[in-house]
């Protein structure tokens, strides 16, 4: 009996028939105001947070405008001191309470979690909806404590000057905080749940999408921290409004107590934000070089690592504010540790970026974006969980460049890849090809304009949340408004291309990214259950080397360069059309 | 994280003591047992405050309040969290908060009980 073998590489699966396209879509089904606001439909909550923190983005964003504005002159260009204390407040309580800690959770993870996994909603619908009430109502008080005159603390609402000396609104403020916080425990609550038990036929963990990994450890960190910030916040209230001797030593207490019980949330909060947002990373990067995903398990690890090490560092904030000094080195030691993970998940996008056929679309653009400036954040943290180095540095420009490397230019700009990514499936529209990539380009100029001077005036001793400075750092703040002015250009653009590509973009296909997620297997924008049939898995997340989806089924022709469809459109790329042929590593 | 996902088109066998076969269990208490329970809580609130105002702040006070903290939480958990009823990956779930709280502690403790040592000294 003889054998034939074929040497012959092997052909993937034929690309399964474009669905048609949805009559009836989760954006169609109703129309009236009441389907939305009584909707338990995870794609409509999604939406209603993408809604939600986009005006709170806007707003951080205009208080951003005017300390900014106002450092154009070393006495303050525009408003008082007081007031200056008040717009900088405004800016990190929204930024950070109502925009960076709801944005990917909240919107692309209620968004796509489900879909990702394959399965017709959350665990919990009617509680994902409570969410969304519930932040709104955070949000409303937050909003009034705003207009009612502001904070003038500092997002950080140390005592005792939050609760004994401050004239401004310190409690309804607060409570709007703490009232979100349910909100961000409810969400991370029901991803976890629904991980863990909605997952399709086939879809095992080392078949998950990383994003799915990523919010997993968010969710951990939601659910085990911020508890610990509504207590804090509850007891700073006691003490401000009866006068309860809790953090004021005045009346007993210790504001190191405020400090430590603080920043036991605030600290893994950080990694609330930035771990969605490396999840969005993973998903980019591989189908916009055409390849696996270098070390999958390594990076989905990496994430739970992040989530656990991220607990145990939280006194390095607290260096220089009188604790032990045997307790600031132990945590200068463990704050080093945060690095490992971090520093495995850029290693592995970079090796995963090496000799892929990269085309540089917008989400890509972000993505790389992310991944630079990521790296420059997490490499100048490295002086602030120093001891020795951190007590030159703490609380100057150089702690406020930083973390917006972190924040805005790792977290945000993972946003903005994500919401370029899945928008097409969404809305069921793409969006200017060319518009959105000169967006990618400005804004990455503008933040580099904006906070590359900082770390040198905060290096040279510039205090942060300080109205005045002395005239030789003059010209750097001038520098940083005018980067901040095209930071804030580039932020507009996406509002304008996405706004009109709602109503003349060209009708996406189901994928046109040719990735390889459940999610791209719906039609855009997807119906109200998701799935016609709940679909099987039976590949990895990123068999982009084979060319075939998680349902084993073959990719479309991935869009060129230029967006343009079809081989012709790939004029210019380094590899071949069609699936890849490389080494790589075969997940599930 | 062992779990199976689930087959489409089959469902699951109904788990011993459940009837949700997706393991959802509905034989929680009867109202009477949490009205109970609800009130041992609240009763056991009562006889902290008492302590306090009847033995004062010696060095027994606080390891007493605590110790009954500590029991009023475990009703809540019990009953009202529905450990009771739990499957082992929850009940694990509930303890890891112990974990994590042992970090807040033990890492609090490092700065509270190495304070008062001079560098050098």
């Amino acid at each position: 009996m003889s054998v034939a073998v074929s040497h012959a590489a092997p052909v993937a699966a034929p690309p399964p028939p474009e669905p048609e396209p949805a009559k009836t879509n989760y954006l169609n089904v109703s129309h009236t105001i009441w389907s939305w606001l009584f909707t338990v439909d995870h794609k409509r909550i999604g939406i209603l947070y993408l809604v939600s923190i986009t005006v709170f983005f806007i707003a951080g964003g205009i208080a951003a405008g005017v300390v900014r504005l106002n450092l154009l002159s070393p006495n303050g260009a525009i408003v008082t001191e007081d007031a200056y204390n008040r717009a900088f407040t405004a800016h990190g309580v929204m930024m950070l309470f109502f925009f960076l800690i709801p944005a990917v959770p909240a919107v692309l993870g209620n968004f796509f979690i489900p879909m990702m996994i394959g399965t017709k909603d959350l665990a919990f619908p009617k509680l994902n909806l409570a969410s969304w009430y519930v932040f709104i109502i955070g949000a409303a008080l937050a909003i009034w404590s705003v207009l009612a005159g502001g904070i003038d603390t500092g997002w950080t609402l140390y005592p005792p000057y939050s609760t004994r000396a401050s004239q401004s609104n310190v409690i309804p403020g607060v409570v709007g905080v703490f009232i979100s916080g349910f909100s961000s425990i409810m969400t991370g609550l029901n991803i976890m749940v629904t991980i863990h038990k909605m997952r399709a036929p086939g879809m095992t963990w080392s078949r998950l999408p990383l994003f799915v990994w990523s919010l997993y450890a968010t969710s951990l960190i939601q659910l085990l921290a911020t508890p610990v910030i509504a207590i804090t916040l509850l007891l700073l209230t006691v003490e401000r409004a009866w006068g309860v001797g809790i953090f004021d030593p005045a009346l007993g207490g210790d504001p190191l107590l405020f400090q430590h019980l603080f920043w036991f949330y605030s600290h893994p909060a950080v990694y609330i934000m930035i771990l969605p947002g490396m999840g969005v990373i993973s998903e980019v990067l591989t189908c916009f070089s055409r390849k696996n995903i270098f070390g999958y398990h390594a990076v989905a690890w990496s994430s739970m690592g992040i989530a656990v090490v991220g607990f145990l560092l939280w006194a390095h904030h607290m260096f220089v504010a009188g604790i032990s000094f045997y307790a600031a080195l132990l945590f200068s030691l463990l704050s080093m540790l945060v690095a490992v993970p971090s520093a495995i998940k850029v290693f592995n996008w970079t090796a995963t970026l090496y000799r892929g056929s990269i085309t540089f679309q917008a989400p890509m653009l972000f993505a790389l974006g992310f991944v630079v400036l990521f790296t420059i954040g997490g490499l100048t943290g490295l002086y602030l969980a120093t001891l020795g180095t951190d007590i030159h540095l703490h609380d100057t420009y150089f702690v406020v460049a930083h973390f917006h490397f972190v924040m805005v230019g790792g977290m945000v700009m993972g946003y903005f890849a994500g919401l370029h990514y899945w928008w097409p499936k969404m809305t069921g529209r793409m969006y200017s090809d060319w518009w959105s990539r000169v967006a990618a380009a400005i804004i990455i100029v503008g933040f580099f304009l904006t906070f590359i001077p900082q770390f040198w005036i905060g290096y040279h001793g510039m205090p942060r949340r300080y109205p005045n400075y002395p005239d030789k750092f003059h010209v750097f703040n001038v520098m940083s408004t005018a980067g901040s002015s095209i930071l804030g250009l580039g932020y507009l653009l996406p509002a304008f291309y996405l706004t009109l590509s709602l109503f003349y973009g060209k009708k996406a296909t189901a994928n046109p990214w040719s990735a390889t997620g459940l999610e791209w297997q719906t039609p855009s924008p997807p119906t109200v259950h998701n799935f016609d049939s709940t679909p099987v898995v039976v590949c990895g997340p990123y068999e982009y080397a084979i060319g075939v989806d998680q349902m084993g089924r073959g990719l479309p022709e991935p869009p060129g360069p230029g967006g343009a469809e079809g081989p012709e459109g790939r004029v210019g790329i380094t590899g071949p059309p069609g699936p890849m042929k490389k080494e790589t590593e075969v997940v599930g | 994280m062992g779990e199976q996902p689930n087959t489409p088109g089959t469902t699951p066998a109904t788990a011993q003591g459940t009837d949700d076969p997706y393991g959802v269990r509905k034989d929680l208490d009867d109202p009477f047992t949490l009205v109970i329970v609800w009130i041992a809580v609240l009763g056991l609130a009562l006889v902290n405050v008492g302590l306090s105002f009847a033995i004062g702040p010696t060095k027994f006070t606080l390891p007493l309040q605590l110790m009954i903290g500590f029991v009023q939480a475990g009703l809540v958990a019990y009953y009202f969290m529905h450990l009771k009823q739990g499957d082992k990956v929850v009940i694990l779930t509930a303890l890891s908060s112990l974990f994590w709280m042992g970090i807040l502690f033990v890492l609090f403790l490092s700065d509270y009980m190495t304070r008062h040592i001079i560098v050098g000294g």
